[in-house]
């Protein structure tokens, strides 16, 4: 449903997104995953429209996104990181103008539809201006909603919720999917993604550096995290000549997480165990996976 | 019909903003005093006019009525017209709500003639809210020249679509809505004092001018010049706000 080759963005001498590849099964729902400035808001910004590529290919539902945007754009409902909202309108009213202008079918039943669908019912009538985060947030959904779109990009949809309202997208997201709708969503929200998606495509620096199923990420046995009672740098660089580790980081809890390219858990074990091996966790969190992809951190 | 929703989406926002109604008061004010100022030359200098031993030509009221206080408001539209272009993009680029129409399936050119006809709709309601002084010669008069009311009315609509337009694109280039006020503002006065240092007619100072094409217009002669002056104008400006739009797709 979604097709990207060699998708590249470069803003003066800075290359956001560097020769992107990747394809998305009809009906799944994947989640983009990456430190802030990786390039995931600037790769879901070129495929809903918003912004040019540099070079590359985007399909969406096989239409390309840069020769036909209007057929791909009936296509596609978008949650940009900040929800485009006209705040001197009502809910209603701006549900009414979004159904209208993205060729929903019927606007006025379609805008009462995911006013209920979304959960807006309470606050239909009042002006965007005067609701909370939460539900301007629920209301930036609903505009992506509105035209029963078949591809859903959603960049963190869940960013400014509270825990009650983050299952309820998460379960409406669910929802979606289950019914033949395509889903791209971004977070910083890890568990989420575990919650929500089957695959994940994990962006450092512009470019895909994983791109697998949750299991397939958890299983590879790249990732280890150490807690040992006496850390010290001398541990670090001794697990660091482990054949087969790429990386060691020290985490803010002073616990180490080891990247590696195999299964290495035993021989960190044997390393670690001098320096008082209090625990060591296989390959469990997507937090680790993601650390040791990336090297963590912001830019 | 996405240029309706958009143009529909357009005058509704100016009439829930309060800088949309201060700049109709500010417009009814001005263009108020402006009309009893004139009004009170032109009776004066007419009964004084009565008296006069020699004969002196007659005064009209198309010509030193009507012409007179359409072609001096002209510069009251340079002042309200900046503040209401000021917000249409730079509001929209801010609130990133310029996102929303981006991804929706809404060519740019429907976005700009949308914003564009939206904002001008709300001027024409604006001008036509002023008819009620020229209406009121009819209390003393059977033959208003409806010519002249129409080249006035004509002068000021072609006047505010130009600035409006120009506003519309400087409004692009920023998003702060101050600076477009005041570039625009600037502009506009500009194109309007351009000709006051010329001594040629011709030159192109004076062609440039906002003035000079109004002047046969409030006298009710509809020039093919002076149209091709101001839709020229405004569709240049048009076109460059549809070239910066489509810039944000593709810089």
């Amino acid at each position: 449903m979604i097709q990207v080759e060699q998708l590249t963005k470069i803003y003066g001498a800075n290359t956001a997104i560097d020769h992107l590849d990747f394809t998305v099964a009809k009906g799944e729902i994947v989640g983009f995953l990456g430190v802030n400035g990786a390039g995931k808001s600037t790769t879901m910004r070129i495929l809903a429209g918003a912004l040019g590529a540099t070079s590359g290919r985007a399909l969406l539902g096989g239409v390309d996104v840069f020769e036909k945007p209007k057929a791909v754009k009936r296509l596609l409902g978008y949650l940009p990181e900040f929800p485009p909202l006209y705040t001197d309108m009502t809910v209603r009213g701006f549900l009414r103008f979004t159904a209208r202008i993205k060729g929903a079918q019927n606007p006025i039943e379609a805008t009462e539809r995911v006013i209920s669908r979304v959960a807006l019912d309470s606050v239909a009538h009042r002006l965007i201006d005067h609701l909370s985060k939460g539900y301007r947030q629920r209301v930036g959904i609903a505009q992506a909603l509105v035209h029963d779109p078949r591809i859903l990009i959603l960049d963190e949809p869940t960013s400014g919720l509270d825990p009650a309202q983050r299952v309820e997208i998460r379960n409406l997201v669910r929802e979606l999917a289950s019914g033949d709708v395509t889903i791209i969503l971004s977070t910083h929200v890890l568990s989420e993604i575990e919650a929500i998606c089957k695959r994940v495509i994990i962006i450092d620096r512009g470019r895909i550096v994983a791109q697998d199923t949750l299991a397939g990420l958890f299983g590879a046995g790249t990732s280890i995290r150490v807690k040992v009672a006496r850390p010290s740098d001398d541990l670090a660089t001794r697990i660091a000549g482990i054949p087969g580790v790429l990386k060691v980081e020290v985490s803010d809890g002073g616990d180490l997480v080891v990247g590696a390219e195999r299964d290495v858990r035993e021989a960190v074990a044997r390393a670690t165990v001098d320096a008082g091996l209090l625990e060591l966790t296989g390959n469990r969190a997507l937090e680790d996976v993601f650390l040791a992809l990336t090297g963590g951190g912001t830019r | 019909m996405n240029v309706v929703h958009i143009a529909g989406r357009e005058l509704r926002a100016t009439f829930s903003n309060a800088v949309g109604w201060l700049v109709l008061c500010g417009f009814l004010l001005l263009t108020g005093y402006f009309w009893i100022t004139q009004l009170d030359l032109f009776v004066t200098e007419s009964a004084n006019l009565v008296f006069n031993p020699y004969g002196a030509p007659t005064m009209t009221i198309s010509v030193h009525l009507l012409g007179q206080f359409f072609g001096n408001t002209l510069v009251v539209l340079v002042m309200v017209i900046p503040a209401l272009s000021m917000r249409l993009f730079s509001e929209e680029i801010r609130g990133r709500t310029l996102e929303l129409l981006l991804t929706s399936p809404v060519s740019t050119l429907e976005i700009v003639l949308g914003k564009y006809l939206g904002a001008l709709s709300f001027v024409a309601l604006m001008l036509l809210s002023m008819s009620y002084a020229p209406l009121s010669l009819l209390a003393w008069t059977d033959s208003l020249d409806w010519g002249a009311l129409f080249g006035g009315y004509l002068s000021w609509l072609l006047a505010s679509a130009a600035l409006l337009s120009l506003g519309m694109f400087v409004s692009s280039i920023t998003t702060s809505q101050m600076v477009a006020l005041v570039l625009s503002f600037s502009a506009s006065l500009m194109l309007y004092v351009l000709s006051w240092s010329a001594d040629d007619p011709d030159s192109w100072m004076v062609q440039l001018s906002l003035g000079a094409h109004v002047e046969d217009l409030v006298r009710g002669a509809v020039r093919a010049s002076d149209l091709a002056y101001f839709g020229g104008l405004t569709a240049f400006f048009l076109f460059a706000t549809h070239q910066r739009l489509e810039s944000f797709r593709w810089k």
